[in-house]
């Protein structure tokens, strides 16, 4: 048995475990319960009720924030897996890590640089800030994770399979679009889920890169926390959480968890 | 197995591969040089031009700066040490010691649930559980520990517990990792071999699960110390941090010069902190090393 020969025995061990996950999930239980608390002053639970999910739907505020945070999130989805796979299947015949070497500063670099970076680029070509800056910066994050997942996925693929089907006289186009993508597709959904995530789920960048006018979901959170908070904060936080939850479940469901782990 | 080299290597153009290129190369390389080539200027009003200088760099090392920067540092070193303490015996605990082995990924998905919510909500949860008519200040009231319910927001405290909040995942993924990939055979082995529990962790343990900490170490560090929206939100924006800095550069004074030099230096400095950290354990490992085989060889 190699319990007793670990250097904390394995109950200390295990105190840790279960303190690290009260502390990871008490605020969450608290913030989901009291998005159904009906009190104003959030303190005292006086009842279930779905008042701020309503006030958060008749905001306009809050809508168009909503707006503009899922509509940068799927282009940003859409633009990095589609440009991601085709950088993927383009290069695949160089076998050097060097290829995905040149997009590992997207996950490295702090994220802060990188808004920086692309706040001084876009005043530099002189184009205003906006969805274009948003899509810009979404779309780089989401490519520093889309493409050594599919690339992972792609270099497994077994080489034989696209030589039958071009032996069997599929065109080019037919090989790729009925025996690779099918073959690629648990890991297209998985990074394009991750890319949405990290896109609904980005600060910083969202923070240099939006205009007064197109402000996403978290700018709005932060303008709230530095001057007045009300539960409806509550309710957006819960949507959130709903919304990443339902990204990591598939993304268990697709094995690309386990996937990503033994892989990096 | 030819014509499929071929179909990947001749017909599928290479021009397939450009727009991610050309993405990477516009928005992050590019960008980059142009922080730099800010960075090294400096406009002098009473020529009406920008001049060459390295002004911008040198200004970092006074007092000033010097506070802010001790500061950050502090916070980031704060942040990587409680993280590292609490990160490792999870991610030990989660790899190697769980007797329901079929469910790690369940307990590592519910590890990841919470760092895949919004950044700011992860800000928030705290900033509701820590202001003065909070849950949590009130429960602390009624078990008699505070005579009356207290304020836990704006100081050091609150702002370490959000950071360690958020950067916590991203030390235990990269431990759990290596620790999960390590041979566990080696374990008993070095227990066989005589060794007791804090010798089999020193020489075996930690130097396989070494790979795994240096990258936490890179992804909690780095970033911490160019930390801006804790500190603000969480810390009553009472101290300066490196991160406010390249904030107000960009967005109160405009000095975008100046803000490049800072903002490129957040990386630099953690980066310069860790490979040196790294180096010396590099270098200790080799000497003790040596000495070891020397020892050998003089009996």
């Amino acid at each position: 048995m190699i319990s007793n020969k670990n250097i904390f025995s394995r109950w200390v061990n295990l105190c840790i475990t279960v303190g690290t996950y009260i502390f990871l999930y008490v605020p969450v239980v608290v913030i989901v319960l009291f998005s159904f608390n009906k009190s104003d002053v959030s303190i005292k639970w006086q009842g279930f009720s779905l008042k701020w999910y309503a006030k958060l739907f008749s905001s306009p505020e809050i809508l168009s924030a909503f707006k503009v945070s899922i509509t940068v999130a799927i282009w940003a989805t859409l633009l990095s897996v589609v440009i991601g796979t085709c950088f993927v299947v383009a290069i695949s015949w160089w076998k050097s890590r060097f290829v995905t070497l040149l997009f590992y500063p997207n996950i490295v670099l702090p994220e802060i640089v990188l808004a920086i970076g692309i706040l001084s680029m876009f005043a530099f070509l002189k184009v205003p800030l906006g969805y274009t800056s948003l899509i810009v910066g979404h779309t780089l994050i989401g490519l520093g994770f889309v493409i050594p997942i599919v690339r992972a996925r792609f270099i497994e693929l077994d080489p034989i399979l696209t030589e039958a089907s071009l032996d069997l006289g599929a065109t080019y186009f037919t090989t790729f679009k009925k025996v690779l993508l099918p073959l690629m597709s648990p890991s297209l959904i998985a990074s394009a889920l991750i890319a949405f995530t990290l896109s609904l789920d980005d600060f910083l960048i969202s923070f240099f890169c939006s205009s007064p006018k197109v402000e996403t979901l978290s700018i709005y959170v932060y303008a709230q926390l530095k001057s007045m908070v009300d539960p409806t904060i509550n309710a957006i936080s819960t949507c959130f959480l709903v919304l990443s939850s339902v990204g990591i479940i598939v993304l268990c469901a697709f094995k690309v968890v386990d996937q990503v782990l033994t892989h990096e | 197995m030819k014509r499929v080299k071929k179909f990947f290597k001749e017909d599928i153009p290479f021009f397939f591969a450009f727009p991610a290129m050309l993405w990477q190369i516009l928005f992050l390389y590019v960008p980059l040089f142009i922080l730099f080539g800010y960075s090294l200027f400096t406009y002098v009003p009473v020529l009406g031009k920008n001049v060459f200088s390295l002004q911008h760099y040198l200004q970092l090392f006074k007092p000033a700066y010097f506070k802010v920067a001790a500061n950050s540092f502090w916070l980031a070193i704060e942040t990587t040490v409680i993280c590292i303490l609490v990160a490792y015996p999870t991610a030990y605990f989660v790899a190697l010691q769980m007797r329901l082995k079929k469910m790690r990924t369940l307990f590592i998905f519910f590890l990841m649930l919470p760092s895949w919510m919004n950044f700011i909500v992860q800000v928030y949860a705290w900033f509701f559980l820590l202001k003065k008519e909070s849950v949590l200040s009130l429960l602390l009231y009624k078990i008699g520990l505070t005579s009356e319910p207290i304020n836990m927001l704006n100081n050091h405290f609150s702002m370490l517990v959000g950071m360690v909040y958020c950067y916590l995942p991203f030390m235990i993924l990269p431990l759990y990792s290596v620790l999960e990939k390590m041979d566990k055979k080696l374990i008993e082995a070095s227990a066989d071999l005589g060794a007791n529990r804090f010798q089999t962790f020193k020489k075996v343990t930690l130097p396989l699960s070494m790979p795994g900490l240096l990258v936490g170490l890179f992804l909690v560090f780095i970033p911490a110390f160019g930390e801006f929206a804790i500190p603000d939100l969480l810390g009553g924006a009472k101290n300066a941090y490196w991160g406010t800095i390249i904030v107000d550069k960009f967005m109160k004074y405009r000095n975008w010069q100046s803000g490049s030099a800072v903002g490129l230096s957040s990386v630099l400095f953690p980066l310069i902190v860790i490979v040196s950290l790294y180096g010396a354990y590099r270098l200790i490992s080799f000497l003790r090393r040596r000495n070891v085989y020397k020892n050998v060889g003089s009996k």
